[in-house]
């Protein structure tokens, strides 16, 4: 039978600094809640904004899946590994921590606020090569449909080394879908970025999150315009 | 975990660079101490001959090494949390620890 936890959007650590305003769905920093330390892989959800000209300064990572999602604005990207990007909202941008970098992640605007998603993902295998990829979000590439755009087919160049699906799609009122889990040992983990939605009957609005385990499908359905949401297929173990 | 509680740890990790940030960030808790060692066989030396509260398996511990260093411990104090350290002086790093050390 199907396993659930929900995430009141409200219910989220919440940091707030001059250069950061930081919601946290799981502990991050600061916010420490021994009940959200992560949902099986998937250690980080940071709904983050960075005021004009501010950001995350030069710092080291190893060993983590790093994606950004820009929602507004744009973010500038420098890392140890040579990489120079601007990532704007409708980008995606992954960054494979492995083996241990040095980044960072400035507002790339000095007037405009960049509000953008950071997504944390064990992964499958210790110590291996860094990588960052910059990509598209194809959220806008058709209405009412979801659009896969993180798989661990390599093909299309936009991969996390792990056995994670990420999608996305932007809904009207009513329209729904049914998402079918790739392996049976993952849950999927609905992040409402804008409007509402129902998952399995649970009604989500904005920034809330609902974690789902022990499923072979889950059904989505907008219960708003405009409803944009985030599907995150996660491994429940955290280790491979 | 009491935040003020006075700790002693160990950061085991083979790169200098982020090793110099993760010891900065242990010891910029008031009462706790950190040192970091960057070799394996530095790592292995002082987990199997000091007394620490923690130990964090960092940054291109292997497996392999993992598992010696949990071998050294567990013949020498038997209260020493081993942990896996993810993401390099991140923000994960208290969190890993006030997890490791609540369930004492």
């Amino acid at each position: 039978m199907a396993q659930y936890i929900f995430h009141k959007a409200d219910t989220r650590g919440h940091d707030y600094h001059d250069w950061l305003d930081s919601k946290k769905t799981f502990s991050f920093g600061d916010y420490y809640n021994p009940r959200r330390m992560g949902f099986g892989a998937l250690r980080v959800l940071n709904d983050d904004i960075l005021p004009g000209g501010k950001g995350f300064g030069r710092h080291p990572h190893d060993n983590m899946e790093i994606i950004s999602i820009p929602l507004k604005g744009s973010l500038k990207h420098e890392d140890s590994a040579g990489n120079k990007a601007i990532a704007a909202a409708g980008a995606l941008q992954v960054m494979h921590a492995g083996s241990g970098l040095f980044h960072s992640e400035y507002n790339n605007s000095q007037d405009e606020v960049a509000e953008f998603l950071q997504i944390w993902v064990y992964p499958e295998t210790l110590n291996t090569p860094p990588r960052y990829t910059l990509g598209d979000l194809p959220a806008d590439a058709g209405k009412d449909r979801l659009h896969t755009f993180i798989a661990p087919d390599k093909a299309d160049g936009i991969y996390v080394r792990r056995d994670v699906w990420f999608s996305t799609g932007r809904f009207s009122y009513d329209a729904s879908f049914t998402y079918p889990l790739h392996l049976e040992q993952n849950g999927v983990y609905a992040f409402v970025i804008a409007g509402r939605f129902s998952v399995d009957g649970k009604e989500l609005e904005a920034r809330d999150g609902l974690g789902v385990w022990d499923a072979a499908a889950v059904e989505v359905k907008a219960l708003s315009d405009e409803a944009h949401i985030l599907i995150m297929e996660v491994p429940m173990n955290i280790h491979a | 975990m009491d935040q003020n509680i006075s700790l002693k740890l160990l950061a085991i990790g083979y790169d200098p660079a982020i090793m110099q940030v993760v010891e900065r960030l242990l010891n910029s808790h008031a009462g706790w101490e950190g040192i970091a060692a960057l070799t394996r066989e530095e790592g292995l030396e002082k987990a199997g001959s000091g007394h620490y509260d923690a130990i964090l398996l960092c940054v291109g511990v292997s497996a392999a090494d993992e598992e010696a260093i949990r071998q050294a411990v567990s013949h020498h104090s038997s209260s020493t949390k081993v942990i896996r350290h993810y993401g390099g002086g991140s923000g994960l790093l208290e969190n890993e620890l006030r997890a490791a050390l609540d369930h004492q």
